[in-house]
């Protein structure tokens, strides 16, 4: 599916995981951003990518005890970077450019790189 | 509501109940660790089993059946009485000996259950 | 389809279907009811065939495994719940195998138990660390292998064929009292708990997705989770049956793990004590990989991490975080001097809760024909499915009064 079709935000996108161009795993769906306005077509601005994003899906408590532990940080996804939504949503770059995979890459140099075959 | 509190104040209660009915799971457990036992020294004297196993799974035996002996309501009970005898025996006692200890816990047992 | 990745694929799974609350249970079950509970395992296995099957439809056609998609399914809320019930479940479980290496190591050396715990979850981790998922696998289900020393001391003691093959009848035995009864209950809720263990279709899902596997494997799939898991199975159908014809007379219950080793050593003397040892101990580790992996899997998943062992370690760090933390918090478990049969009925009562919760999403995403295609679930397994959702669900509601009253099967 493209993401310029009809959509069903819940069962269609969201809690989707994200996949960026060279097939890494790169987050979830974790929100949508929605522009336009009530009597008006919505159209999808970009998805929201990190812990931040479930303020609103989780409840009070959950969320402080989330970001106490895994940060508040949030990684827009523009539209335009979606090329396909399907069982993941498929990117057209690279996880980097779009602010996701930084925690991955932060805990990279602790892990280390010898003795796997 | 009211109902499933009270259902389950009951389940509390009996799992808490006191008496020789609530020592019914360590006299079994006992009973079983002195069967466990006697196999082990039978198939030990039948050259079976290697001295490493032997030696831990008479410690392990033995560990278990103190444990269940502590947790006893009824320490004075026959059953209590028969489970210190049992701990009295030695490492390498006689399979027979401790067949006995563990036919008496039994007999217990089924004594206790059909009460 | 390669008649030998279709062999190793099956005898992987005969190998890897047993692990201690297995031994534990399959043990006490015969010891206690004779051969009466025999269905309960064959009727268990059937569902683990079926949901088993579905992980890897799922994995080689939506190319998806079950975790990733069940948040979807279930929403953040519900599967954030989902998430932890099974994360607390399967590190528990892996808690309960990780303390049953360090007692069957105990066994074999004489060495200190809590010192060969820590020293199986040091090797452990050395295995994760160096071999690529492929050969995880390989290397712990052929070595389990040497659990066949089951099956052979059943044939060497000639059991009453008869009574054993009856034991494949649904069946509950005449004159239990009530107390036996509902004891015979709890032995049927436990041994469909540790058949059915969720981490079983977190980790074969996740494995059919590391293995890269696509429709061109449905085949494979079907084979070895039916021919792989019945093998295993009748592994497990072993233990139980020889300890109704060895240690129900004596009145064994057995309440040490390592009493089950005594059913190889009776017929075939050290050398049979020494492989169903070593076999015990390949067969428990590797389910303490398993439960260790698809608790890292289901991290991963759920928050989108790079994760799986296909790649290098540092290629997925918090994957490689996760999984070194899943080995270690159980260490720290069983390091608090917890009895091993403690921590196997709890990771039993707690993996039946979460059974339901488990098995839904998969059954929604095998009847989705938008994510399935061709492929999604037909007649037979829809059937199959939602009947044996229904049976957990029924055992999950069971299980903690039965476990109250029972004293956890003791009474």
């Amino acid at each position: 599916m493209k993401p310029d079709a009809q959509i069903k935000l819940v069962s269609q996108l969201l809690d989707l995981p994200l996949v960026d161009k060279d097939d890494r795993w790169c987050g979830v769906v974790d929100d949508i951003e929605l522009e336009g306005s009530a009597g008006r077509q919505m159209r999808i601005k970009a998805l929201l990518v990190g812990p931040g994003a479930y303020r609103g899906r989780l409840p009070a408590w959950l969320f402080a005890f989330v970001c106490r532990v895994a940060g508040d940080r949030v990684a827009k996804v523009p539209v335009a970077r979606i090329e396909k939504i399907a069982a993941v949503v498929h990117l057209d770059c690279a996880a980097e450019k779009l602010g996701l995979h930084v925690t991955e890459d932060r805990v990279r140099p602790w892990i280390p790189h010898r003795g796997a075959l | 509501m009211l109902r499933w509190a009270l259902l389950l104040l009951l389940l509390l209660l009996a799992a808490c109940s006191k008496g020789a009915e609530a020592d019914l799971p360590s006299i079994g457990e006992a009973r079983s660790l002195a069967a466990e036992w006697a196999l082990v020294n039978e198939q030990a004297s039948q050259g079976h089993l290697t001295r490493h196993y032997v030696d831990t799974m008479r410690q392990s035996c033995r560990e278990q059946i103190e444990t269940a002996a502590k947790s006893l309501t009824q320490p004075q009970s026959p059953y209590g009485a028969e489970i210190a005898a049992l701990l009295r025996e030695p490492d390498d006692a006689s399979p027979t000996v401790l067949r006995a200890h563990a036919i008496r816990l039994k007999q217990i047992e089924d004594s206790l259950e059909s009460a | 389809m390669n008649p030998l990745e279709l062999t190793l694929g099956i005898m992987t799974a005969v190998g890897g279907f047993v692990d201690i609350s297995e031994l534990v249970f399959a043990a006490q079950a015969g010891s206690n009811f004779g051969y009466a509970l025999i269905w309960v395992f064959a009727f268990a296995t059937v569902g683990i065939m079926v949901f088993g099957e579905m992980c890897g439809r799922v994995a080689a056609v939506a190319h998806q495994p079950v975790f990733n998609l069940m948040r979807h399914r279930l929403g953040l809320k519900l599967g954030f719940v989902t998430l932890i019930a099974s994360v607390i479940s399967t590190l528990i479980t892996t808690s309960a195998e990780i303390g049953g290496l360090g007692l069957v190591l105990h066994y074999l050396t004489g060495a200190p138990y809590l010192l060969m715990a820590a020293a199986s979850v040091v090797v452990l981790g050395a295995s994760m660390w160096v071999l690529p998922f492929k050969w995880i696998e390989r290397t712990y289900g052929l070595l389990g292998l040497m659990m066949l020393v089951f099956a052979a001391a059943l044939v060497a003691i000639h059991p009453p064929w008869g009574e054993v093959a009856r034991g494949f009848v649904p069946q509950v035995p005449q004159g239990l009292s009530t107390k036996e009864l509902l004891k015979f209950g709890y032995f049927a809720v436990a041994i469909t708990s540790a058949v059915l263990f969720p981490y079983e279709a977190y980790f074969y899902s996740s494995g059919g997705i590391e293995e890269a596997w696509g429709p061109k494997d449905l085949t494979t799939n079907r084979v070895t989770t039916t021919v792989g898991f019945a093998l295993g199975s009748l592994l497990a159908i072993a233990i139980l049956s020889m300890s109704a014809h060895l240690f129900r007379p004596l009145m064994v219950g057995p309440q040490l793990p390592g009493t089950s080793a005594l059913e190889a050593a009776i017929p075939f003397g050290r050398t049979g004590l020494l492989l169903a040892l070593l076999g015990m101990l390949i067969a428990i580790a590797g389910a303490a990989v398993e439960t260790c992996m698809a608790n890292a899997y289901s991290v991963s998943q759920f928050f989108g991490w790079e994760w799986g062992r296909h790649k290098k370690p540092w290629e997925a760090p918090r994957f490689t975080l996760a999984w070194s933390a899943f080995l270690l918090v159980p260490l720290a478990i069983v390091m608090t001097g917890v009895d091993v049969m403690t921590l196997v009925e709890y990771a039993i009562l707690f993996s039946i809760l979460v059974l339901p919760l488990s098995y839904l999403p998969l059954m929604l995403l095998a009847n989705d024909k938008s994510y399935m295609r061709q492929y999604a679930n037909k007649w037979l397994a829809k059937g199959l499915g939602w009947t044996y959702f229904v049976i957990v669900t029924a055992a999950a509601m069971a299980a903690i009064p039965l476990y109250v009253m029972t004293a956890g099967g003791q009474s």
